[in-house]
């Protein structure tokens, strides 16, 4: 279980205002109303020919470091997002669902803050439904989302278990959905 | 609206796309016979006024929606700008733009530098994103201020697959006020084509 120190909370509720203001001038105001949102994407681009994963050595908010060369064996889902990103923020919670439906069948899921801190990050999280219980890693200096050759936000990759980028979406996406979701299957580990 | 698809002698496909004539474009379309080029009109925000302008071409969706010089203002202000700085960029006629690939027969592939805006006469480039990163650290604002701008940014060259598309802000260095035309450019298997958004208004 996932338990915050009581000066990240605080440090949290000092940047909500700001955080709130981002949010309503550039998701809301920005895309026109709720129904005029662009519809997020329900499948995955096929990378032609798969090649290795560049290097990814983060820390998460809880000042875990994550090593994706760690994680040979495993699907791993790679999700370059910022917190005042509108599509980063709707796509963040399918990504929640899929990670419980799959991370017991190999499944792991690294959500890359890109250019945010920890407390940023820290008070964004509690505004969703349902809240990540993944990874999110700080790219604080945007150095790993440049060596992953991201233009935009929100990019994401998956590596298959043998560390190949198979897949990428560019823009928001609904991971759960059952087009993406098939997508994924064939490429979780064999039991 | 105003609506001549187009191939000009470089094998350039164009549509052109103002709001005021939607039946004459619709009566186009059906002529050419399920062409995929088909045109949405304007809506604004309720609360704010702000308009979207909107244009089908080629299975590529293109938006622009303004972003009120207060509210860019209040954007850049929260990422670390001094008001001065935030300034600049809020009344350059700011607009968050949506490019998405939807049934284009292909992966596209676009640089902004590609990009035209036609005001009073005159064609013009868009601001280059450089250009802004160059301003900024000039005046010295906050490196962390600076990284928020350059991700908060429309991509300066993007590929999209079919499906794929970016959400981004893009000034078009104008002054609030300004009417203006913007073509777009993107190429699919080195083939050029056009999205035009025809006398788009930037509200001060």
């Amino acid at each position: 279980m996932f338990v915050a120190p009581i000066d990240r909370i605080r440090a949290g509720l000092s940047v909500l205002p700001a955080l709130f203001l981002c949010f309503g001038t550039v998701g809301a105001v920005g895309t026109g109303g709720a129904a005029d949102l662009p519809p997020l994407s329900h499948r995955l681009t096929l990378i032609e020919d798969p090649a290795p994963a560049p290097p990814l050595r983060l820390e998460d908010i809880d000042g875990v470091e994550h090593d994706l060369a760690d994680l040979k064996g495993r699907l791993v889902l790679v999700n370059f997002w910022a917190t005042w990103c509108p599509p980063c923020r709707r796509e963040m919670p399918s990504m929640e669902r899929l990670y419980q439906q799959f991370k017991e069948r190999g499944l792991t899921v690294l959500a890359v803050a890109v250019g945010e801190d920890m407390d940023t990050v820290f008070a964004f999280t509690g505004q969703l439904d349902p809240a990540p219980t993944f990874p999110l890693l700080l790219d604080t200096d945007s150095r790993a989302a440049q060596d992953w050759g991201v233009k935009g936000l929100p990019t994401s990759f998956v590596i298959d278990p043998e560390g190949r980028v198979i897949l990428r979406a560019v823009g928001g996406t609904e991971f759960d959905d059952a087009a993406a979701v098939e997508q994924l299957v064939p490429y979780l580990p064999k039991p | 609206m105003r609506f001549t698809p187009q191939t000009g002698p470089n094998g350039t496909h164009s549509c052109r796309l103002s709001f005021r004539c939607a039946a004459a474009a619709a009566a186009v379309v059906a002529v050419l016979g399920g062409s995929p080029i088909s045109a949405e009109p304007v809506r604004s925000d309720p609360e704010t006024g702000a308009a979207t302008y909107e244009t089908q071409a080629h299975g590529v969706g293109l938006s622009l929606t303004q972003l009120l010089p207060d509210q860019v203002r209040a954007f850049y202000v929260a990422r670390g700008f001094d008001l001065a700085d935030a300034d600049v960029f809020a009344d350059a006629c700011v607009y968050m733009t949506v490019l998405r690939n939807d049934t284009a027969p292909g992966e596209l592939d676009f640089r902004l530098s590609e990009w035209s805006i036609h005001h009073d006469e005159e064609v013009r480039p868009l601001p280059p994103l450089d250009d802004w990163l160059a301003q900024w650290a000039a005046r010295g604002v906050p490196d962390s201020a600076r990284l928020a701008f350059r991700w908060a940014q429309f991509p300066s060259e993007q590929s999209y697959a079919p499906g794929e598309w970016n959400q981004g802000m893009l000034a078009m260095g104008l002054p609030p006020g300004s009417r203006f035309d913007l073509i777009a450019r993107w190429t699919i298997a080195d083939q050029t084509y056009e999205g035009r958004l025809d006398d788009v208004r930037c509200t001060d």
